[in-house]
């Protein structure tokens, strides 16, 4: 099978390193996918589950733009509602009137919720939600969970992080996700000082293993903190229109008093939401939160079209049964050549990891050498699956995985063969 | 935003545990420093009072650090304070010698000399920037420099012991591509144990394409995450153990300068 080359693409990126931070910053930096070398760093263009990249090489794309692609790149729906309302102004003075239908339409789809607040990104809406539980409860400190992500906003990001001062963290817990011991001592520790427990309906860390929760994990922790008056925020961000349409609480069987979404509200179109309960609802207006532009039209519109498209298509279903799919066949190609592939999370965004070498070079070569046959597989990170992607598109996957391999062989020969991490 | 007491324990025990380490290196790759200690025979022992002690020992042409509780040392200097021994690393301050009176003129000439000759090592200019020989000496001892640095910062500074502690088990290397020069740095349930040259299989790897591309990642003249897009520096295996490195490394110039 031919192996991709990236000649432009280092062109260009020496010219980036010269006028932007790392030359490309965040999320998107190259240094997490190992080896950088082996991956695209820009996207020439997208359609549908694929992306081409600067040197015209073609990839089945795993992570839609790590998450907010989820009907498909260009799908004509969304793009054709945002469209329609760029043509009466981009960025304007007054509210779009589309506001008010896209948020009577998340409020009407989201579960135990009566109010939406529109933003642009996740954080926007994180740090939205910890000023609207900080506000009501008059309490000061936020619990979270070991390896959670929220954000990078300092009180988000751990004490030692470049740019954390102490005072940023001094009020954040974290304890153990999946641990209700610890969390019931955490609240028995802190009692009447928590405002609430933010989290993701399961745990999605990056170099590890994605983690669901155990059975009654959810409405015992769920229970603890009603009884203690701390809030709950659902951080639906990265989950989000992937489990569960009525949000990824109604799933996994809590009830929290604010929900933030972003990522897939979208398919792309930048826009995200902090949703809350009624009586949250006077506590929300009377905290200043704003944008330049969070009010732009074209970004409603678009997410009300997806929305739409959400519930037409049934993306958890169809994400669910996709993912399935093409995990089931990476487990057996993986384990045809003799290795163990541990898929974990929900199927709709797999975290996947050959476990037979313990310091992930081999499941990073594997990755890296599908990469470089057209299917874009991160090792560090959970991928996302979408309306978009084809049973073509998995068995084409799948001969990719199957011919990646032969290259992992290349270099490790037979020495993880057969080995398997212990469960 | 360590207390200055803190801040100046920490110093002196980078200053002794990882900068004065060098001295064991220098002259096996140093033959202006061969050619100074291949007389001595004496060891020196530092003992700062709440702060790091460990023994210098000079023998038959070679510098050995001991770290261990020895107490055989020909030659004791006391400190009253990290302070105290961090101004006589900056060139401000005196011991007082508890033993070895008679080496005086030594303490005085010929230590200081090869000391001066490691801080020529460790802090290049332009021009000594220059010379491939003094890159890769001036690298190799940077890279020392660095895995013992992280063990002192990562179990004492409180800004970075959590980070430290959430390590995973296992061990990091860190090389030029070929393996020389190399460390090895170890974590196991928040020990840091620190080690020159490269190991087999380690948890984690950061490899610099050549000697002059480590050296200027080393001693921030690139941008790690430029090279490793580049190619020039290569990461593998478990990468979030590099990342916590980062932040523990990062902290180097807060002590040293």
């Amino acid at each position: 099978m031919k192996t991709y080359t990236y000649t432009n693409q280092q062109k260009l990126f020496k010219r980036a390193a010269k006028v932007i931070p790392g030359g490309i910053y965040g999320h998107y930096s190259p240094a997490p996918l190992v080896p950088a070398t082996d991956y695209p760093f820009y996207t020439a263009k997208a359609k549908g589950s694929h992306i081409w990249d600067l040197d015209g090489n073609e990839f089945i794309d795993y992570m839609c733009a790590y998450g907010p692609m989820v009907h498909g790149y260009g799908y004509d729906a969304v793009d054709k509602a945002a469209r329609e309302a760029m043509k009466n102004g981009s960025c304007t003075t007054g509210a779009p009137p589309v506001m008010v239908d896209l948020a009577e339409y998340l409020v009407k789809m989201t579960e135990g919720v009566s109010w939406a607040f529109f933003a642009k990104n996740g954080a926007d809406t994180t740090n939205y939600a910890v000023m609207i539980a900080r506000d009501a409860t008059n309490r000061k400190k936020i619990i979270k969970f070991h390896g959670s992500y929220h954000g990078t906003t300092p009180w988000m990001q751990g004490r030692g992080h470049h740019g954390v001062i102490p005072s940023d963290v001094e009020n954040i817990i974290s304890v153990p996700w999946n641990d209700l011991e610890a969390l019931r001592q955490a609240i028995k520790t802190h009692r009447g000082q928590i405002a609430a427990l933010i989290a993701s309906p399961y745990l999605v860390p990056a170099f590890q293993d994605n983690d669901l929760p155990l059975p009654g994990f959810w409405p015992e922790a769920d229970q603890m903190c009603k009884n203690e008056g701390i809030l709950i925020i659902s951080d639906d961000i990265r989950h989000g229109f992937r489990i569960n349409l009525k949000g990824s609480h109604a799933e996994y069987g809590y009830d929290p008093d604010l929900v933030c979404y972003c990522k897939a509200i979208g398919n792309g179109y930048p826009i995200s939401a902090c949703l809350g309960t009624d009586e949250l609802k006077p506590v929300a207006g009377r905290i200043f939160h704003t944008g330049s532009y969070w009010f732009q039209a074209a970004p409603m519109a678009a997410a009300l079209a997806s929305l739409k498209a959400h519930r037409e298509l049934n993306t958890p279903k169809k994400c669910r049964r996709v993912g399935e799919k093409l995990t089931k066949g990476l487990v057996e190609v993986a384990a045809s050549h003799d290795y163990h592939l541990k898929v974990s999370g929900a199927p709709a965004m797999p975290y996947l990891r050959i476990t037979s070498d313990p310091t992930l070079m081999l499941h990073q070569k594997w990755c890296a050498e599908a990469t470089k046959r057209g299917a874009f597989f991160t090792s560090h990170h959970n991928w996302f699956m979408s309306n978009a992607h084809s049973d073509k598109d998995i068995e084409k996957t799948l001969a990719i995985a199957d011919d990646a391999f032969g290259a992992v062989d290349k270099e490790f020969g037979s020495r993880f063969k057969g080995r398997r991490e212990e469960e | 935003m360590n207390n200055p007491s803190d801040t100046a324990r920490i110093t002196a025990s980078l200053n002794l545990n990882a900068v004065m380490r060098n001295l064991e290196d220098l002259p096996l790759y140093d033959p202006v420093t061969e050619e100074m200690i291949k007389e001595w025979n004496v060891s020196i022992r530092f003992l700062v009072r709440h702060g790091p002690s460990a023994t210098l020992i000079f023998r038959d042409g070679r510098c050995v650090f001991d770290e261990s509780n020895s107490e055989g040392a020909r030659v004791r200097l006391w400190f009253a304070s990290p302070a105290h021994f961090n101004s006589m690393v900056a060139g401000n301050g005196s011991p007082v010698p508890l033993t070895g009176f008679l080496k005086l003129p030594f303490l005085l000439n010929d230590f200081p000399a090869i000391t001066e000759r490691l801080e020529y090592f460790l802090k290049p200019t332009d021009e000594s920037n220059r010379k491939p020989e003094y890159r890769a000496l001036n690298t190799r001892l940077t890279m020392y420099t660095a895995a013992y640095a992280l063990r002192e910062i990562g179990m004492h500074d409180p800004e970075v012991t959590g980070v430290a502690q959430h390590i995973r088990n296992g061990t990091v290397c860190m090389q030029v591509k070929g393996g020389d020069p190399a460390v090895h740095i170890t974590f196991d349930k928040g020990t840091i144990t620190p080690g020159k040259g490269t190991v087999p299989d380690p948890m984690a790897l950061i490899e610099f394409q050549s000697v002059d591309v480590a050296g200027d990642f080393l001693n921030g003249r690139t941008d790690a995450f430029t090279e490793i897009a580049a190619g020039r520096v290569k990461i593998a295996g478990q990468t979030g153990m590099l990342d916590a490195m980062t932040l523990i490394l990062d902290r180097i110039p807060l002590y040293l300068e």
